[in-house]
């Protein structure tokens, strides 16, 4: 008994043991930095909690800053911008990033070197991919009113200051940088495809556009998960793009709920509510990714 | 199999011109400014090429200190966040790619959910933990907090490469006497030095875009290149030239690895969702 207790415990220790010595520093790391501030973050969003108070003050408040949340009608505003930025970028992403993939999914020399070239939106940092959109869209020098202009089409006081134009505007921004992410997922999901259906459609005499529409889009079902749930996710955090173009105007038009946190957060310093706000986004995120996670799971199986 | 017509091809070509255009026409534009005198950057009609080509921009920000000053810090919170993540994240990789225990396992699904965490979500409690331990403003705010989720990535893309790597060289070596740790780092370590790399090279570009962090716990002394760029632009005249200049500096490391190291950048973007 105790003889095989001893050899269990050395087979763990050079084993499972020395396992858990290589992941411990890295386990002790995000405790400290990012669980820590997670329990802190639920801690804080308790308390009423201004930075710009002189005293400091810590007023407990239980989960009135999550009621606050609900009725305030500027949180309610900008949870309708989250939506409608995430729906449109999403879907155009979806329908222009599946088309692209189609157009260049030939395994030539050419589609390869145009492919990698469109992988350069992504890889900016976002900030330069907003300040550039903001120059290009500027109404006296930018050169998106000048040839819109030209064609006849006047932008009036400009892309980012109309307000039928601000958030079409931002949403383009994220399609430029976004789509190409959804063109390689898609590409990826094509590759994968089975030769054999369109063998025997071709051979039943099938057209082209049938087969993509009774088996391409069916058989892609597993990509076009993976897509929604990715990129809503990314689309809810967006805030450098947002930062640098419109501010989260004109108004509030375009304040979208992270821009928002952040701007209780660390411009108005309301810690309390903005540490509860931000742990809604938290909740959000966190339910689409663990469903993303599960997905991907069940398609490697 | 069908055979696509000419005006077929026509389109295609077309459709894939448009594209072309369309994605690189910004990028082009960016480049383009930094070489232009004022004159030229704000010329209507817009002036593509057809420019007096200066280095008068490049000239400026190299002598201007500042812009030093702000490459430097890029340089070294991106190095500083890159290093520290192999350091925690290349052994715990490892860790849980061999181990048969099932609780260590999971936890490569915690870090895949923790490099999903909004930024804002960490950012306002950390932003408050780093005031009241008095390292906001320090390099150390911004690279203990990119490592939080740069790490998070390197065990995640460490582990499914770690489980491609044979263990039988590794097997070899405990025969001869070799502990476990001894032979992660003698044997399986050296092996896997390809998947070091990419995760390396991820890591750094995402510490090097990283604005929002930077915005928040960095001080004057520690501004990275998107706050330099950001100055110039909010300047009173727009500076177009030197925000352009500036911007050229910060896309470097994003163009070469989009063209060259493509495969790895895109394994980390989508998360797991496609493998090279």
């Amino acid at each position: 008994m105790t003889q095989s207790f001893t050899k269990t415990m050395r087979r763990f220790i050079t084993n499972d043991g020395s396992y858990l010595l290589l992941a411990l520093p890295l386990l002790i790391f995000v405790v400290v930095i990012a669980i820590y501030p997670l329990f802190f973050s639920f801690r804080i969003s308790l308390f009423d909690y201004r930075l710009t108070d002189p005293n400091q003050t810590q007023t407990f408040v239980g989960f009135g800053n999550y009621l606050r949340a609900f009725t305030d009608e500027v949180i309610t505003n900008s949870v309708k911008a989250t939506l409608v930025y995430v729906a449109g970028t999403v879907v155009v992403e979806i329908l222009l990033g599946l088309g692209m993939a189609l157009l260049l999914s030939a395994e030539t020399r050419i589609a390869q070197i145009i492919r990698s070239f469109l992988l350069i939106p992504m890889a900016l940092p976002p900030l330069v991919v907003g300040l550039v959109w903001k120059s290009l869209y500027n109404v006296d020098f930018g050169i998106i009113p000048y040839y819109l202009a030209q064609l006849g089409i006047d932008l009036g006081r400009g892309p980012l200051s109309e307000l039928h134009l601000a958030m079409p505007s931002i949403i383009l921004v994220d399609v430029w940088e976004w789509t190409p992410l959804v063109m390689i997922l898609f590409l990826a999901g094509i590759k994968s495809l089975p030769t054999e259906p369109y063998e025997a459609a071709t051979v039943d005499g099938a057209s082209r556009l049938q087969s993509f529409w009774y088996l391409t889009l069916p058989l892609l079902k597993p990509t076009f998960l993976v897509v929604l749930l990715l990129r809503t996710m990314q689309s809810f955090k967006v805030f450098d793009t947002i930062y640098a173009t419109t501010a989260g105007g004109p108004g509030t038009l375009t304040t979208v709920l992270n821009y928002q946190i952040y701007k209780v957060g660390l411009t108005f310093f309301d810690m309390g509510y903005a540490a509860a706000l931000a742990n809604i986004l938290l909740v959000i995120v966190a339910i689409l990714s663990i469903l993303y996670i599960m997905v991907l799971e069940r398609q490697q199986l | 199999m069908h055979k696509k017509s000419a005006a077929e091809k026509v389109i295609l070509t077309l459709l894939t011109v448009l594209v072309i255009i369309f994605f690189m026409f910004p990028i082009v534009w960016l480049v383009t400014t930094a070489f232009k005198y004022g004159r030229d950057a704000f010329a209507i009609p817009p002036k593509w090429f057809l420019f007096d080509w200066t280095f008068k921009n490049f000239q400026e920000a190299l002598d201007n200190a500042a812009t030093g000053k702000f490459i430097l810090n890029s340089l070294i919170i991106s190095t500083g966040a890159t290093t520290l993540s192999l350091a925690l994240g290349v052994p715990a990789g490892y860790a849980i790619a061999r181990t048969k225990s099932r609780l260590i396992n999971l936890s490569s699904y915690f870090f895949l959910l923790l490099l999903m965490v909004p930024p804002i979500a960490m950012l306002i409690p950390f932003y408050l933990i780093m005031r009241d331990v008095h390292l906001l403003g320090s390099y150390w705010a911004v690279i203990l907090i990119d490592t939080a989720f740069d790490a998070s990535f390197v065990v995640w893309m460490m582990r499914s490469y770690f489980a491609d790597v044979p263990r039988e060289m590794e097997e070899a070596a405990w025969v001869d006497g070799a502990s476990r740790i001894g032979a992660f780092f003698k044997v399986a370590l050296p092996l896997s030095i390809p998947g070091v790399a990419a995760s390396a090279l991820y890591t750094f570009i995402y510490s090097w875009n990283d604005f929002l962090f930077a915005l928040m716990l960095t001080s004057p002394k520690t501004k990275t290149i998107p706050l330099g760029i950001l100055a110039s632009f909010s300047a009173v005249e727009i500076g177009w030239g030197r925000m352009a200049t500036l911007s050229v500096f910060a896309i470097i490391p994003a163009v070469i690895i989009s063209l060259f190291l493509n495969r790895y950048f895109v394994q980390g973007l989508t998360m797991g969702a496609t493998k090279g």
